[in-house]
């Protein structure tokens, strides 16, 4: 990789973990965009769409609402398609995917200490916000988006570092036999994450027979082509 | 209010960062304050040296909590009453009847229709040989959705003022939400054995029967173990077990 692909991969990372909570939400934080554009840096989109599908069927067990805490997956995407690239073949799609969870883990964390950081700086400024001073409440702003900035350029610097080691440390010889395992066991978990998850969603009400009708017309398809 | 021009481009603009501050204390309120700012200009201009438009930036940033599209249009229905004049403890029993109403539609209509119907979209098309056309369509066709409840919200919002859950009976809105939860689940419902046989196709024989035999495994673990596990501690036990066997696999 060339410097300046690790700089792209760097920016692309930083604006994808910015994207899922801060600016400006338009999905490029979901897996499926964030490898897709990780594979296309890289000159490999075959790769990064597969780690993408992998690890945005995981993203179906997550639902944003209130003050839940998730993982973050779309910078891990990113380092997660840079180390399956490295590795090199359609099985060091394991590798990448599950480095990514452990680091979309780590993402997760990282969004509840900016959440925390920003909850400190309102109250440090209450008393202005409570007077109603228009820039105080621009500055508590701009300053906890420039803290989320800060978080996603970390942990993507962090994912892409861990991505170098990994094959500076010899992960592209890693046996051939490891490699498919670890991609049938990732791939097999996010398929049943992404049942679960669209389960979790369907509920027991009258969608579940779209669903079935949906899953009908998928073996069908399957079937046939 | 026909003789206001609220500068809604201003206030709409900046609900894109709507979330941009979000925290446990205020949740997203700080973020509203921040977009109704530019719709509460008027009011410094108006007596008392501008204490109604600092009273209402104070009371605009205050604690709230909503799906970020549908933000719009408490910034919008909230900015009009203080234009209105309408009582300070009436604009926070606004603020707060609106809360859950926002969120609950927001989710419905967003997280749980609109977002993962085009995902299962897309995901059916990468498993059909689409490739990255199908990503960047996903993320264009999304994002008309998503711009037009922004906008749609904001001005709706502005519209009706204290009368804001006229808006949220909008047809539209309604039949909207009638159509895209039936939609999302036949979608996502089609793209999960496709996506299985994509991923499949390099792995004849054994190592197919093997990824559907975890992936089984994996709905028993997760209908039945849920407090144990979730997805990511699935996928990471998955992947520590297989990296054990793999490097016993001579």
């Amino acid at each position: 990789m060339s410097a300046e692909v690790v700089l792209a991969l760097l920016v692309w990372g930083t604006l994808v973990g910015v994207d899922l909570v801060s600016v400006p939400q338009m999905m490029i934080a979901r897996p499926l965009v964030a490898g897709t554009g990780a594979g296309l840096l890289l000159g490999d989109v075959e790769m990064g769409l597969r780690v993408g599908v992998v690890l945005e069927l995981f993203q179906f067990d997550v639902l944003p609402v209130g003050a839940t805490r998730y993982p973050e997956y779309g910078p891990a995407t990113v380092a997660g398609v840079a180390l399956a690239h490295g590795i090199d073949g359609v099985s060091a799609l394991g590798i990448g995917a599950g480095v990514g969870l452990l680091l979309a883990l780590l993402g997760g964390l990282s969004l509840h200490v900016v959440r925390t950081s920003n909850g400190r700086a309102v109250r440090a400024r209450t008393g202005e916000l409570e007077a109603g001073d228009p820039r105080t409440l621009m500055r508590v702003h701009a300053g906890s988006m420039v803290r989320d900035v800060v978080r996603a350029l970390v942990v993507t610097a962090a994912g892409l570092g861990l991505a170098w080691l990994a094959i500076r440390l010899g992960a592209a010889a890693l046996p051939a036999p490891l490699l498919v395992a670890t991609s049938i066991a990732v791939c097999g978990a996010a398929l049943a994450t992404g049942s679960v998850g669209l389960l979790r969603i369907v509920g027991r009400g009258p969608n579940l027979k779209w669903m079935a009708a949906g899953v009908v017309a998928g073996l069908g398809l399957v079937w046939v082509l | 209010m026909g003789a206001v021009k609220p500068p809604l481009g201003a206030a709409f603009l900046r609900l894109f960062t709507v979330q941009g501050s979000w925290n446990y204390d205020r949740m997203v309120g700080l973020g509203i304050g921040v977009a109704e700012e530019p719709l509460l200009r008027d009011l410094r201009n108006g007596p008392g040296d501008g204490a109604a438009y600092r009273a209402a930036v104070a009371r605009g940033s205050r604690f709230f909590n909503s799906h970020p599209y549908m933000a719009g249009l408490a910034v919008g229905a909230v900015a009009r009453a203080e234009h209105d004049g309408v009582a300070p403890e009436k604009i926070e029993r606004l603020r707060a009847a609106l809360i859950g109403p926002l969120g609950s539609l927001g989710d419905r209509l967003v997280w749980t229709g609109w977002l993962p119907l085009l995902v299962g979209i897309a995901l059916t098309a990468i498993s059909l040989g689409a490739g990255w056309a199908a990503v960047a369509a996903f993320l264009g066709v999304y994002n008309v959705g998503h711009v037009i409840l922004r906008w749609w919200a904001l001005r709706a919002g502005w519209r009706a003022g204290t009368d804001v859950t006229s808006a949220l009976r909008h047809p539209v809105l309604q039949g909207a939400l009638t159509l895209v939860g039936p939609a999302m689940a036949l979608a996502v419902g089609c793209a999960l054995p496709l996506v299985a046989r994509w991923f499949g196709w390099a792995w004849a024989g054994m190592p197919a029967l093997a990824l559907l035999a975890i992936a089984a495994v994996g709905v028993g673990a997760l209908r039945f173990a849920p407090g144990f596990f979730n997805g990511p501690r699935l996928g990471i036990a998955a992947f520590a077990v297989a990296l054990l066997v793999g490097a016993l696999w001579r």
